[in-house]
């Protein structure tokens, strides 16, 4: 019997109103990757900050290394080899990738200060550990998002690591990314480090961990080796009810009627070089790639958010000229971004607030905003929606993920009459709200509304989309029908590597 | 009805105002026992009258702080206002009726201004407004150099008037605060304050005009120091080229007492006169017993960090 790198026993934590932790068992053994699955909400994020020392339990014990142990903060928990890497990564984005790898652990030169050049050899090696090329010399707001997940593992391996703790890592990467991240949690395995892997991503779980625990309500659901467990038990324990239906059902015949949208042969920045697409009013059309293939910066040139150097976008048939977002949302667009924090919500304001900012208008009587109007319309929306909150006055930075998420459907919900563009609505959100989520876009298009769809989750693009255009390095690289499309066929052609003078050939024939 | 109050109870008094009441409330009470002439009618009429000038600045401030941006130009707009209004009307007292518009006019463009430099340079209000700070002050002072002017019996009249025993000043000041707040609160233009303030892109996103909001914003900071400068140069009765220098700090003290937050998106208004209230009765008590001004300045330093740390505590829990 291996002895566990980390043992918890019957874990407390409880705030006035909430125990997101009741009596939780969890052991990590050496060399294992521990699969941590639950619902937002569950407790993952409370466990893994009470392992890493950010938060101290109000009861239980917990073993390290053999030890007993109670962390007083999370630098004691660090110091004693336990990483934890949180899905917002922790890196100063104006300072060079050997600064970042070695914030805490800055080499010095004879005289006390410290050494740029030892600094980048340390660094350097690091980063060849992992099979990674990255300059040591770039800043980190340079890296692919990629890249900066792996100064992120870099930064673990400075010390000894014994316990590597991963939040939810695969939710800003995909494709190769994705490979080369299990690759190195595969070496650590056999270096004997326990590895605690938190995912929304059940296929991964089975691609890369050996055990897994379950969270329900802050207690835990079901654990053991992954190969005992099938993929719909684990999202039976993680709901506590049986998924009957994922996906909603597809439209039965194809849709017909006129484009609401229209983009042709789209160039904008270095991102877009030539994307051609459409959508009709009641289908979903999905947009599936790598992440960097242009995908977001195509729904941002839709919107009018970001400008574009060619070609040409229609709505209903007429020329979107005065390119800003307010322009779009007077016709009938909406956009929620795949950045809810940043762009999208405003976290400080109430539900109510939230849902009525892009119309204002709508709600103003005589000059003055109509409170109660206000409220109703809130009201029937959060109804409408399911959004878990007792009041419109919530504010929505308290509400979890998937709640925010339902937030901005209910105010594009009824401001999208025409399009409605989702950029990865699913990022982040547990598989409860997943499914609400699946069945709103359904609704909506049956309502009539086009969906334009971007997801790096294949499951999703093949399961809710009527019809989907697959991108690469910032082209159509082809499109699939939604019914009888395959992950296989949709990675085919997101891998394929658009030839330059292929492309350039056929745009001198359009020219011509 | 009971909907209105659970509202009521929810928006205006929150904690943030409990808070600053608590600490009125604490002032008042010590004040009564410190010195017999603190409680008084007459005492209280002075106070409303001297805290009109700092109120009016400090409420345009709240505008550009709700924003997410800071207004350091006013103090030198109000001296600058205070020396036009003077010496217009030594030269014209007649025409009372076009110096003040005119005054209006001047202020609230500057204020555009700003606005309008923070969004076409891409620069950091704090710069812009710094600069455009020292500019009015050298503008101002090479035209004139030491207070000066005058102004018509009517205007001075004016500020000293009083109903029913309170200043009409101050009752003006309520009003505009009244006014300001049912504008925040319940306007387009208004709650878009919070938004772009909360966050300008997601604003953008919504389809808000971000910068003409933003320069609306730093407009109405010009339009409240320049009626600041009308009750501070009707009281003083000449334009003077300093007055205005320590209102540009002092006015930022009311609105993060108040609760509104420096990163913008949060506070309102309420805060902000409860604040200016505040400040104003403590120094006046102060006064009372005849603490020096040195002393003065180090308390409000406290009750500025002190109050601001409370509030941050309270928003993280």
């Amino acid at each position: 019997m291996v002895t566990p790198v980390i043992e918890l026993s019957r874990i407390e934590k409880e705030y006035p109103g909430v125990k997101p932790l009741d009596r939780v068992d969890f052991a990590v053994r050496s060399g294992e990757i521990h699969a941590l699955l639950g619902e937002n909400g569950a407790g993952k994020s409370t466990l893994i900050r009470v392992m890493g020392g950010a938060i101290r339990p109000n009861g239980g014990s917990m073993t390290y290394l053999g030890k007993p142990v109670s962390w007083q903060s999370p630098k004691q928990a660090r110091a004693a080899g336990i990483h934890v890497i949180h899905q917002e990564l922790a890196l100063f984005p104006e300072l060079s990738v050997a600064e970042n790898i070695l914030v805490d652990a800055q080499p010095r030169n004879g005289l006390g200060l410290i050494s740029g050049r030892a600094r980048h050899a340390r660094a350097a090696e690091i980063l060849s550990q992992l099979g990674v090329k990255i300059s040591t010399h770039a800043k980190i707001d340079e890296l692919p998002l990629a890249d900066q997940q792996m100064v992120e593992i870099a930064k673990a391996l400075v010390g000894e690591v014994r316990l590597l703790v991963l939040d939810e890592p695969t939710a800003v990467i995909s494709g190769h990314e994705v490979d080369l991240l299990f690759d190195n949690m595969r070496r650590l395995k056999r270096e004997g480090v326990g590895i605690v892997y938190v995912s929304h991503r059940l296929e991964e779980i089975f691609e890369i961990a050996d055990r897994v625990t379950i969270l329900k309500d802050g207690q835990v659901a079901g654990n053991g080796p992954v190969g005992d467990l099938t993929r719909d038990e684990m999202i039976t324990k993680m709901v506590g009810r049986r998924l009957e239906q994922i996906y909603p059902p597809r439209r039965k015949a194809p849709a017909s009627g006129p484009d609401i949208l229209k983009v042709s042969n789209l160039r904008a920045g270095y991102r877009v070089r030539d994307v051609s697409l459409s959508v009709r009013p009641g289908e979903v059309v999905g947009i599936a790639g790598m992440v960097g293939s242009g995908r977001t910066e195509v729904a941002e040139v839709i919107f009018g958010k970001r400008d574009l150097d060619g070609g040409t976008i229609e709505f209903e048939g007429r020329p979107f000229d005065r390119r800003m977002p307010r322009e779009a949302i007077r016709n009938g667009l909406g956009f929620l971004t795949e950045n809810r924090k940043d762009e999208g919500l405003f976290l400080g304001l109430p539900i109510s607030a939230n849902v009525m900012a892009p119309d204002l208008a709508g709600v103003t009587r005589r000059g003055l905003i109509d409170r109660r109007g206000e409220r109703e319309i809130a009201l029937e929306q959060i109804r409408n929606f399911a959004v878990a909150a007792p009041s419109p006055e919530v504010k929505v930075g308290n509400l979890s993920g998937g709640n925010q998420q339902k937030v901005l459907f209910g105010r594009w919900s009824r401001i999208a009459r025409k399009l409605l563009i989702l950029d990865e609505p699913t990022r982040g959100v547990d598989i409860g709200a997943k499914v609400e989520i699946y069945r709103i876009v359904r609704n909506l298009a049956e309502q009539g509304v086009g969906i334009l769809m971007i997801s790096s989750e294949l499951p999703e693009i093949i399961g809710l989309s009527d019809r989907i255009f697959v991108m690469s390095q910032g082209h159509v690289a082809g499109e699939i029908d939604g019914a009888s499309a395959t992950e296989e066929a949709i990675i085919d052609l997101a891998v394929r590597s658009v030839d330059r003078r292929e492309s350039k050939a056929a745009r001198l024939e359009q020219v011509a | 009805m009971s909907a209105v109050v659970a509202e009521f109870r929810r928006n205006r008094l929150s904690l943030s105002y409990v808070i600053v009441v608590a600490l009125l409330i604490l002032l008042v009470v010590a004040g009564g026992f410190l010195s017999d002439r603190f409680l008084t009618w007459r005492n209280f009429g002075n106070l409303f009258q001297q805290l009109v000038v700092l109120g009016m600045v400090s409420l345009g401030q709240t505008f550009v702080v709700l924003l997410g941006g800071i207004d350091l130009a006013v103090g030198s707009l109000v001296s600058a206002s205070t020396v036009f209004i003077a010496h217009f009307l030594e030269w014209r007292p007649d025409l009372l009726w076009l110096a003040l518009p005119l005054a209006l006019i001047a202020a609230t463009t500057i204020g555009a201004l700003n606005g309008l430099l923070t969004i076409v340079l891409r620069v950091h209000p704090l710069i812009v407004t710094l600069g455009m700070s020292s500019i009015i002050f050298g503008g101002t002072l090479m035209y004139n150099k030491e207070p000066g002017g005058s102004v018509p019996r009517g205007l001075a009249d004016f500020s000293y008037a009083k109903l029913w025993g309170i200043p009409v000043t101050a009752i003006v000041l309520v009003a505009i605060f009244a006014l300001a707040g049912l504008w925040l609160q319940r306007s387009r233009s208004g709650r878009s304050i919070y938004f772009v303030g909360g966050d300008r892109e997601a604003a953008r996103l919504n389809g808000l005009p971000v910068s003409r909001i933003v320069v609306m914003a730093y407009a109405l900071s010009g339009l409240c120091a320049g009626l600041a400068a009308i009750f501070l140069t009707a009281r003083t009765g000449v334009g003077d080229p300093r007055i205005g220098t320590a209102l540009t700090l002092q006015s930022i003290t009311p609105v993060v007492v108040g609760g509104t937050v420096l990163a913008g998106g949060r506070g309102g208004v309420l805060g902000t006169l409860l604040g200016v209230l505040l400040v104003t009765m403590l120094n006046n008590l102060l006064n009372f017993l005849n603490v020096s001004s040195y002393y003065q300045w180090v308390i409000q330093g406290l009750i500025i960090i002190i109050a601001v740390s409370i509030h941050a505590t309270k928003r993280r829990q």
